[in-house]
C-alpha cells in the first residue's frame, strides 16, 4: 500500500469527522477496518489502546499509530498529513478572516455567543473526565492538589504535572 | 525568536498531556496567554472554538493560535512542534507495545497524572469564564452547552455554531 494511499485515506478521515472523539473512531473502524481491511479489529484496538496510553491528542495518536503499522515512519507522517491537513488549512483561513474582521461589530456579537458555549463545553469535557478518572480518594486529592496548584499558588501546569507523575508512582507503587 | 518559543511550548504542550485533546488546554493558556500575552483570554477561547468546528482533531486550534502570533509560518511551526513529539513517542512504543503495557513506572506515572488534568482543567475553566460569561445571555448560553452535551450526543460544533447564531441575534 502506497503513502499516498494512506494520506489519502487519512485525508478524509481528517476532513469528514467532526467534533467528538468518539465519531472520529467509529470513522476510523469503518473506512480501515471494514471498507479497506487494511488492519483487523483486533489490531485497530490496540492501535486506539495506544493513542490513549500516550501523550499527546488520543485521536492523533491512533492515527501515527496505525500509519506506522502499514509502513513504518513514512505510513506515521502520511497518516499525520492526512488527518491535519484539511483542519489546519480551515484554520488557517478562519484565523486570516478572523484578525482581518476583529473589530467587526456582528463577529464580535457572534463571538461573545461562542464564547460563552465553549464555557460550557468545556465544563461538560471536565465533567466527563471527573466521572472516568475520578474513581477513589487518591484521583480526588490528585485532582483537587493541582487544582489548587494552579488556582490558588499560581505554580507553573508543566510543574504540576511533572509533580503529579512523580505523585502517582509513590501512590500507585507497583499496583 | 517568538517562533522558537511557540515551537518549544508546543512541543512540551503535546509531549506532556494526557488524557484527550483538551488536556493541553491548561498548558497553553499558561504560556501564550499568561505568560508570553501572545493571545489575550477572549482569543485564546475562540481559538478553542474554531479547533472544535473545524475538521478533524482539536489540536488544529494550534494552527489558529501559530498564525496569530507569527502569520502562515506561524502555524506551520505550530502544527509541526505539536505532532513531532506524538510522533516521535508513539512510533516507539508501537514498536515496544507489549512491554510498555506492562511497565507499572509508566501506568503509575499516568495514573497520578489524569487525575491532575481534571484539576487544571477545571482551575483554568475559572479563568477563562470571567471574560466570557459576563451576563445573563452568556450564562444561560453556558448552563444550556454544558446541559446538552452532558446529556445528549449531539456533536460540540452544533452548540458553538448555534450559540454563534445566537448570539448575533442578541449582541447586535
Amino acid at each position: 500500500m502506497s503513502l499516498r494511499k494512506i494520506f489519502l485515506v487519512f485525508l478524509k478521515i481528517g476532513t469528514l469527522s467532526f467534533g467528538g472523539v468518539y465519531s472520529m473512531v467509529a470513522f476510523f473502524e469503518r473506512e480501515l477496518v471494514e471498507k479497506r481491511k487494511w488492519i483487523t479489529h483486533d489490531e485497530f484496538m490496540e492501535s486506539f489502546a495506544i493513542g490513549q496510553m500516550t501523550p499527546g491528542p488520543p485521536i492523533v495518536n491512533t492515527g501515527i499509530c496505525i500509519g506506522y503499522k502499514l509502513r513504518r515512519l513514512g505510513g506515521a507522517l502520511a497518516a499525520t498529513c492526512g488527518q491535519a491537513f484539511t483542519g489546519t488549512i480551515l484554520a488557517i483561513l478562519l484565523a486570516a478572516f478572523y484578525l482581518h474582521m476583529k473589530d467587526n461589530p456582528l463577529l464580535q456579537a457572534v463571538m461573545k455567543g461562542v464564547g460563552a458555549a465553549v464555557v460550557g463545553l468545556l465544563g461538560s469535557i471536565i465533567y466527563k473526565m471527573a466521572a472516568r478518572m475520578i474513581t477513589e480518594y487518591r484521583s480526588a486529592l490528585l485532582a483537587l492538589g493541582a487544582f489548587m496548584a494552579l488556582d490558588l499558588f499560581k505554580l507553573n501546569p508543566i510543574t504540576i504535572i511533572l509533580g503529579a507523575g512523580v505523585l502517582g508512582l509513590a501512590l500507585y507503587w507497583r499496583e | 525568536m517568538n517562533l522558537l518559543r511557540l515551537a518549544f511550548v508546543l512541543f512540551v504542550a503535546n509531549g506532556l498531556t494526557i488524557g484527550g485533546g483538551y488536556a493541553m488546554i491548561p498548558l497553553l493558556q499558561r504560556e501564550f496567554v499568561d505568560h508570553y500575552h501572545w493571545l489575550t483570554n477572549k482569543e485564546f477561547i475562540d481559538a478553542i472554538a474554531i479547533g472544535q468546528v473545524t475538521p478533524g482533531p482539536l489540536t488544529v486550534m494550534n494552527a489558529f493560535m501559530g498564525f496569530k502570533i507569527g502569520g502562515l509560518a506561524g502555524a506551520l511551526i505550530a502544527m509541526a512542534a505539536s505532532y513531532l513529539p506524538c510522533i516521535i513517542i508513539v512510533t516507539i512504543v508501537t514498536n515496544y507495545y507489549l512491554r510498555y503495557k506492562e511497565l507499572w513506572v509508566v501506568k503509575a506515572g499516568f495514573a497520578g497524572i489524569k487525575p491532575a488534568m481534571v484539576g487544571l482543567l477545571a482551575a483554568v475553566l475559572f479563568f477563562l469564564s470571567t471574560g466570557s460569561v459576563i451576563n445573563p445571555v452568556t450564562k444561560g448560553i453556558a448552563v444550556v452547552s454544558f446541559a446538552v452535551l452532558t446529556f445528549t450526543k449531539l456533536d460540540p460544533s452544533f452548540i458553538i455554531i448555534g450559540a454563534g447564531i445566537l448570539g448575533a441575534v442578541v449582541f447586535r
